[in-house]
C-alpha cells in the first residue's frame, strides 16, 4: 500500500509507450493536456498530438473522422467533458459508427471535490454503458491503468477508460494477466464477495483486510472492465458466498452495481448492497473527507459489510 | 478554374433528372421521406458523384477516395439515388426503402450501405466528422478531398462552429462543404425561425474561403467545387442557394413538403414533371 502511483502520469507514460508500438495512436486534447498526463506525448510526438481548445462535442466528432483513416485517437479531458457533455457524439459518432476511438475521462467520480457537481463525474459509467458496442474500463491501481491503456489500443472499437486524479496504491501483480472483460479475484472467501472498481478499489481492499482481521472471510474481486462484465466470476461469487457487495465511486443508478443487481436480479438472486453515491448532488470539501461524507472509506465500507452480514 | 462543357453540363443535367426519377422510386416505395431537402441538393449530389468526386463504386473502402458526407442526413433519399446510378448498389434495393429491415432506413447508416460514410441524421455532427476525415488524410500525405452537404435550419446547431473553428485553426483546406441554403425549415423560413444571416460573413470570420453560387447550375457547381482551396490554407464553403423540392412545380418552396406522405397521383404529376424537365434540356 506504500507504492503510490499518480494516475494522470501513470497514463501518459503508458500512452507514450503504446504510441512507439504502433504509430496510429493519436491522442486529442481540449485544453486539456497537461492536466492529462500528455506532456511526454506531446514532447516525443509532436505532430501526433492535437490540440481542440475546449471545444468538447466537436473533439468527439473530429475524433471518430480520424479514425475512419486509420488513425487510433486518444481523447482525453475531464470526465463530464467527454461523457455528460458530447454524449449524442459519444453515442452516434463513436457508437452507433463503430469507431476505434478511446475515450479518457480524467479526474473523475469525486477527484475534482473542491470544485463541485458541475466537475464531478459521477453519471459517467451509468450513461456511456447503454452505448451498443462500447466497452468500457475502470482501472482499479496503476498497474490496471497501464494495462488499459495497451488492451484499449490492441482493442479495435470504442472504448471509454475512468480515471482519478489523487494517488493510487498499487493492488495488482505488475506482470498479471489483463484481459478485457475478465475480472480478477484479489482474495478468496465464501461469507461475501465484495466487488469494487476504480478509484476505490483500494478501499474495498482495505474494507476485506479489517473484515478478515476480524474473522470473517470476504472474497474480493476487482472488475476493471464494466463492460463487457465478467458474468461467469459474479455469478460464481454469488453461488459460492451468497452474498454480494458492491464499491464503487459513483452513482448506484446505472453503475457498477446496478450493473450486477441487473445479472443477479435475472439469472442468480442474492442478497446485495451497493455502496456508491446516491441520488444526489455532492457537497465539496477535501477528497478524502468527501468519501468519508458518503460512506466510501474502508473502515466505513466494513463496517456496513458486517451490518449486512448480521 | 476548370470550365464544365457545354456537352457535361448536359450530361449532368440529364443525370439529376434520373437521380431524381431515383427519388421518387424511393417515394414510392416508402411512401414517406423528407423530399424537400433531398430534392434541394440533388444537382450537388450528382455534380460531386458523376464530375467531381475520386470514387470508384466497386471499391467503396478504397483508402484513397473522396469522402463525402451528408450531414443533413435526413435528405438522404437524394444520397441513396446518387449511389445507385453510381453503381455502388443495385438499383433494386431503392425499392425496400420503408420495408423492414431495409438497408436503407430514413438516415443514412454506413455499415448497411455501400459508398456511405457517415451514420448522420442528429443534425450538426457532420462538419466534425468530415474535419477529422480531412485531417487524418492529410496527416498521411493523401491528396484525397472531403465534401459535406449542410442544412441551413442545421446551422443552428452550436456545434457546427465548433467544428468550423477548428477546420480552420487546424488549415484544413482540403475541405469543402455546402450549405443547401433553401431558406426553409420544418416551422418556416430560416431567417424567421433562428438567423443565421448574414451567412457568408460568419462563415468569413470563422476562417474559411467562401463563395455563394446558385445550387442547381451545373456550372456553377462544377466550377467551384473543382476549385478550392478558395483560398490557400482555409476550408472553403460553398453557400448554395437552391429551392426546397427542386423540380416538383407543385412542391417547390413550400414548408408541408418537408416531409412527404406522397400519394399515387402526387408520384405521377411528378414523374410527369420530370419527363417535362428532361424534354427542357438542351
Amino acid at each position: 500500500m506504500n507504492d503510490l502511483r499518480d494516475p494522470r502520469k501513470t497514463f501518459g507514460d503508458a500512452l507514450v509507450d503504446a504510441a512507439e508500438k504502433n504509430q496510429n495512436i493519436v491522442a486529442l486534447s481540449a485544453d486539456s493536456s497537461s492536466g492529462s498526463g500528455l506532456t511526454p506525448f506531446r514532447e516525443r510526438f509532436p505532430e501526433r498530438h492535437i490540440e481542440f481548445g475546449i471545444m468538447e462535442q466537436g473533439i468527439i466528432g473530429f475524433s471518430a473522422g480520424l479514425a475512419t483513416t486509420g488513425k487510433i485517437p486518444f481523447v482525453v479531458a475531464i470526465a463530464p467533458f467527454v461523457t455528460a457533455r458530447p454524449f449524442e457524439m459519444f453515442r452516434n459518432d463513436l457508437g452507433y459508427m463503430r469507431q476505434n476511438v478511446k475515450v479518457v475521462g480524467r479526474c473523475a467520480g469525486l477527484t475534482y471535490s473542491d470544485l463541485g457537481a458541475t466537475h464531478q463525474s459521477l453519471d459517467d459509467i451509468a450513461i456511456i454503458r447503454t452505448i451498443p458496442g462500447v466497452t468500457v474500463l475502470n482501472p482499479g491501481d496503476p498497474v490496471d491503468i497501464v494495462k488499459a491503456v495497451h488492451a484499449a489500443a490492441a482493442h479495435v472499437g470504442p472504448v471509454y477508460i475512468k480515471l482519478g486524479s489523487p494517488k493510487m496504491p498499487v493492488l495488482m501483480e505488475e506482470d498479471y494477466p489483463f484481459q478485457i472483460g475478465k475480472g480478477v479475484v484479489m482474495q478468496e472467501g465464501s461469507d461475501v464477495t465484495i466487488i469494487g472498481t476504480g478509484t476505490v478499489l483500494s478501499k474495498a481492499a482495505a474494507a476485506a483486510r479489517i473484515l478478515k482481521e476480524k474473522g470473517f472471510h470476504p472474497r474480493l474481486i476487482n472488475i476493471h472492465t464494466i463492460k463487457p462484465l465478467d458474468r461467469q466470476l459474479v455469478l460464481k461469487a454469488a453461488a459460492e458466498t451468497g452474498k454480494i457487495v458492491t464499491v464503487e465511486e459513483g452513482y448506484l443508478a446505472g453503475g457498477l452495481g446496478s450493473c450486477i443487481a441487473e445479472l443477479l436480479a435475472t439469472e442468480h438472486p442474492v442478497p446485495m448492497k451497493m455502496i456508491g453515491i446516491d441520488d444526489l448532488f455532492c457537497d465539496t470539501g477535501p477528497y478524502e473527507e468527501l468519501l468519508a461524507q458518503y460512506g466510501l472509506q474502508g473502515e466505513q465500507i466494513a463496517e456496513t459489510v458486517e451490518t449486512f452480514l448480521a | 478554374m476548370q470550365k464544365l462543357s457545354r456537352d457535361a453540363k448536359t450530361e449532368l443535367e440529364k443525370m439529376a433528372v434520373q437521380i431524381r426519377r431515383n427519388v421518387l422510386r424511393l417515394m414510392k416505395a416508402g411512401r414517406t421521406g423528407h423530399i424537400g431537402g433531398a430534392l434541394s441538393v440533388v444537382d450537388i449530389l450528382t455534380a460531386l458523384y458523376f464530375k467531381v468526386m475520386r470514387v470508384d463504386p466497386q471499391n467503396p473502402n478504397w483508402t484513397q477516395r473522396d469522402r463525402f458526407i451528408l450531414s443533413a442526413g435526413h435528405k438522404c433519399l437524394a444520397l441513396y439515388a446518387t449511389l445507385a446510378e453510381k453503381g455502388f448498389f443495385n438499383h433494386a434495393v431503392l425499392d425496400t426503402y420503408g420495408a423492414l429491415c431495409s438497408r436503407l432506413g430514413g438516415h443514412p447508416d454506413m455499415h448497411k450501405v455501400p459508398g456511405v460514410e457517415t451514420n448522420t441524421g442528429a443534425l450538426g455532427h457532420g462538419l466534425s466528422i468530415a474535419g477529422g476525415m480531412a485531417m487524418g488524410l492529410k496527416m498521411d500525405g493523401c491528396d484525397a478531398k472531403v465534401y459535406v452537404i449542410m442544412g441551413d435550419g442545421e446551422l443552428a446547431e452550436g456545434s457546427n462552429w465548433e467544428a468550423a473553428a477548428a477546420a480552420s485553426h487546424h488549415k484544413l483546406d482540403n475541405l469543402l462543404s455546402f450549405v443547401d441554403r433553401n431558406h426553409l425549415q420544418i416551422s418556416g423560413k430560416t431567417v424567421d425561425v433562428m438567423s443565421y444571416e448574414p451567412l457568408d460573413e460568419r462563415w468569413r470570420a470563422f476562417g474559411w474561403g467562401v463563395r455563394e453560387i446558385d445550387g442547381h447550375d451545373m456550372r456553377q457547381i462544377f466550377e467551384n467545387a473543382t476549385d478550392i482551396p478558395f483560398e490557400k490554407g482555409k476550408p472553403s464553403v460553398i453557400i448554395a442557394n437552391t429551392v426546397k423540392a427542386k423540380g416538383l412545380s407543385f412542391a417547390e418552396n413550400k414548408v408541408d413538403y418537408h416531409y412527404w406522405k406522397a400519394t399515387d397521383e402526387g408520384l405521377v404529376i411528378a414523374e410527369r414533371e420530370l419527363d417535362d424537365i428532361e424534354k427542357g434540356i438542351n
